[in-house]
């Protein structure tokens, strides 16, 4: 994630990458080089009075602790998410995290995904009426290492946790109970690290509304990433996305060109537009569109959905 | 060959399901309609006229030696009484889904059915479209099936009165998905988990019913089923499948009137679905009556009791598990 929102921000002209806050490895040297910046370290950034903000795409368990010395530094942060995988740190520091003076940017990226961002205005421009369902497929092409599920802290917060976020966004109304049945189907190892890697879910909302996910750590024909919003007049659907609109034909039927092979590529525009974003939000002109609260929901509903696995029930968000 | 004569078939039942059979075994080459037993309907008189059959009473029609299968399209609660006396009379049957309101019932009359030569209209099996989901996946295209999502939206909700000796969302309407689930997933499930609400008509609420749901099925091997229900889609009748495999995923899409797309500045439209299950399902119901004729010629039927009994046990433990707020296990 780090190389993604670093070559973005290189590329943005409000914005110059003064430095890279890495352990000095090969590839962070390599990085580097590739985003013309200096290694450095973290305390140097926060004591620069030239520094207005920093993006902090380390390793989960480390979210939190950095933002929380940026913002005590006085600057911006943008946070990729989760900001953090334990619900009760996190609400610890509420007061400074949602502090309207400073509050960060979390990287919810599918909120600036203009596939999403089109959906979203459909729905509020009463294309299908009133919103009743949603159905949420988001599979990823292939499990990640198994060295890194350890430090993920499970499917369900480092990878639904979009999915419980989109549905909040999409739905305009906050989840009120969850239930989610998971499997390991997909690789043995993960398993034995006490993860799952596929899983259905749903979401009641206090209005009798419902949210389907469908989850996949591996899909063997690309980045499956769709929503349906089922409304009393309608449904509005997004599509994969494919690498190219080439279709060809033959006897043997129709084959068109595939899906994207990964976040990288089918949420490209999304990372550009969410940094565009935290400019924005540092010139004073916006203010962060998903900060303390989003996290903090989307984290509880993670919680509540791994409880609601273990315990083989429905878990209302209020017992979270 | 010399061509055999048509087969006489007595049709319960012409209401709108019953008129889709009753016309697709007057067309039917090695089938002929010849009762039409429905007491109290001017369709019968209609229907019967339409496909050169006579109305009957059911013991007329049951005692006729030459009626050698019974087709069973009344109403729901009226399915097992009429299951039982055509059995009785050694009769092959086609029966409509579901085979009773009440699992239990149905259960203590199997050992009777045991014997009928019975298959059950379940007659998304014989869709071609998701018949040719089924071969893709028997054939291993997409790996082995790891999860399903299947989509059943119907156009608009019934009237009232239907809705109230329904036996409810997930005996009237469920119950074909759970059947397709079992099909497809070729594995029992083994405990259900279902959401529900009434979203689309209150007065759906007031009878007792819901008419929006989303249910999970998990089978012994963890293998998961996603169904997805609504009485309303504004879109027309939304049917779809979708599965999941370790290799690839395979899904069914929805049938359009006609193939157009148009484009302007305000981008493409397309044309709507095809409008509810007359039309979406017109071959499935021929292909069903098809069927019919092998099983009255010696084919042993595809959908028989168990299908039936088993479908119905999940929209019993899914109406249990809405209720509950709880899963259930089977």
């Amino acid at each position: 994630m780090g190389a993604i929102h670093g070559a973005n921000a290189k590329a943005h002209p409000g914005l110059k990458l003064a430095g890279l806050v890495e352990p000095r490895t090969e590839p962070a040297r390599a990085l580097s080089v590739a985003l013309d910046c200096p290694i450095v370290e973290l305390g140097a950034m926060l004591a620069d009075p030239r520094i207005e903000g920093l993006i902090v795409a380390s390793s989960t368990d480390s979210h939190l602790d950095i933002v929380l010395a940026v913002l005590r530094a006085g600057k911006a942060v943008f946070c990729e998410k989760p900001l953090d995988l334990d619900l009760n740190r996190l609400r610890a520091h509420e007061a400074e995290l949602a502090s309207p003076a400073a509050p960060p940017q979390v990287a919810f990226n599918r909120r600036f995904d203009p596939h999403f961002r089109a959906l979203k205005a459909r729905i509020e421009s009463g294309a299908i009426g009133e919103l009743e369902t949603l159905q949420l497929i988001s599979h990823d092409p292939a499990p990640p290492p198994p060295a890194f599920i350890p430090t993920s802290g499970g499917l369900f917060k480092d990878f639904t946790i979009h999915d419980f976020d989109v549905a909040r966004w999409l739905m305009a109304e906050e989840p009120t109970e969850v239930f989610a049945w998971a499997a390991c189907l997909v690789d043995p190892a993960i398993g034995a690290a006490g993860d799952v890697d596929t899983a259905r879910l749903i979401l009641r909302f206090a209005s009798g509304r419902l949210c389907a996910i469908s989850n996949s750590r591996r899909s063997a024909y690309g980045y499956d990433q769709r929503v349906e919003a089922h409304g009393s007049r309608g449904v509005a659907l997004v599509e994969n996305p494919r690498v190219s609109t080439v279709e060809s034909w033959s006897t043997a039927g129709a084959l068109a060109a595939p899906l994207f092979d990964g976040f990288a590529a089918r949420y490209a525009r999304s990372y550009a537009a969410e940094l565009d974003h935290f400019v924005r939000v540092l010139d004073g002109s916006a203010a962060p569109t998903t900060g303390y609260e989003a996290s903090e929901r989307a984290l509880a509903l993670a919680e509540a959905a791994a409880l609601s696995l273990r315990t083989g029930a429905p878990v209302r968000l209020a017992d979270v | 060959m010399a061509r055999a004569v048509p087969v006489p078939l007595a049709l319960f039942g012409a209401g709108r399901i019953g008129a889709i059979h009753g016309r697709n075994v007057a067309a039917h080459p090695r089938l002929r309609l010849a009762h039409v037993v429905d007491p109290m309907s001017n369709a019968a008189v209609a229907l019967a006229a339409a496909c050169g059959a006579r109305l009957s009473s059911a013991e007329e029609a049951l005692a006729d030696p030459a009626v050698a299968g019974v087709i069973i399209a009344s109403p729901t609660d009226r399915h097992l009484d009429q299951l039982l006396a055509a059995a009785a009379a050694g009769k092959t049957i086609f029966c409509e889904k579901p085979i009773d309101l009440d699992l239990t019932r149905a259960r203590g009359a199997s050992g009777t059915l045991a014997g009928a030569r019975l298959m059950f209209g379940f007659n998304r099996r014989f869709d071609p479209n998701f018949q040719t989901l089924a071969g893709r996946l028997a054939s291993g295209s997409v790996g082995r099936l790891e999860t399903l999502n299947i989509t059943s939206h119907d156009p608009g909700p019934p009237p009232l009165d239907y809705v109230r000796i329904s036996g409810g969302l997930f005996r009237d309407m469920t119950i074909h998905d759970f059947d397709t689930a079992r099909w497809l997933l070729g594995e029992e499930p083994v405990e259900v988990f279902a959401a529900a609400s009434c979203l689309v008509d209150s007065a759906i609420g007031t009878a007792g019913d819901v008419d929006t749901a989303k249910i999970l099925l998990r089978t012994a091997s963890g293998k998961l089923c996603l169904i997805s229900n609504s009485r309303r889609s504004g879109h027309g009748y939304d049917q779809r499948i979708e599965a999941f495999g370790s290799a690839g995923m395979a899904r069914a899409g929805n049938v359009s009137e006609s193939t157009v797309v148009t484009w302007s500045e305000a981008g493409l439209v397309a044309d709507r679905f095809q409008n509810f299950f007359l039309d979406r399902y017109a071959e499935a119901y021929r292909l069903e009556m098809d069927h019919f004729a092998e099983v009255l010629a010696g084919a042993t039927p595809r959908v028989g009791l168990a299908d039936a009994l088993a479908a119905l046990a999940l929209a019993e433990a899914a109406e249990a598990s809405a209720r509950a707020g709880r899963p259930v296990r089977l």
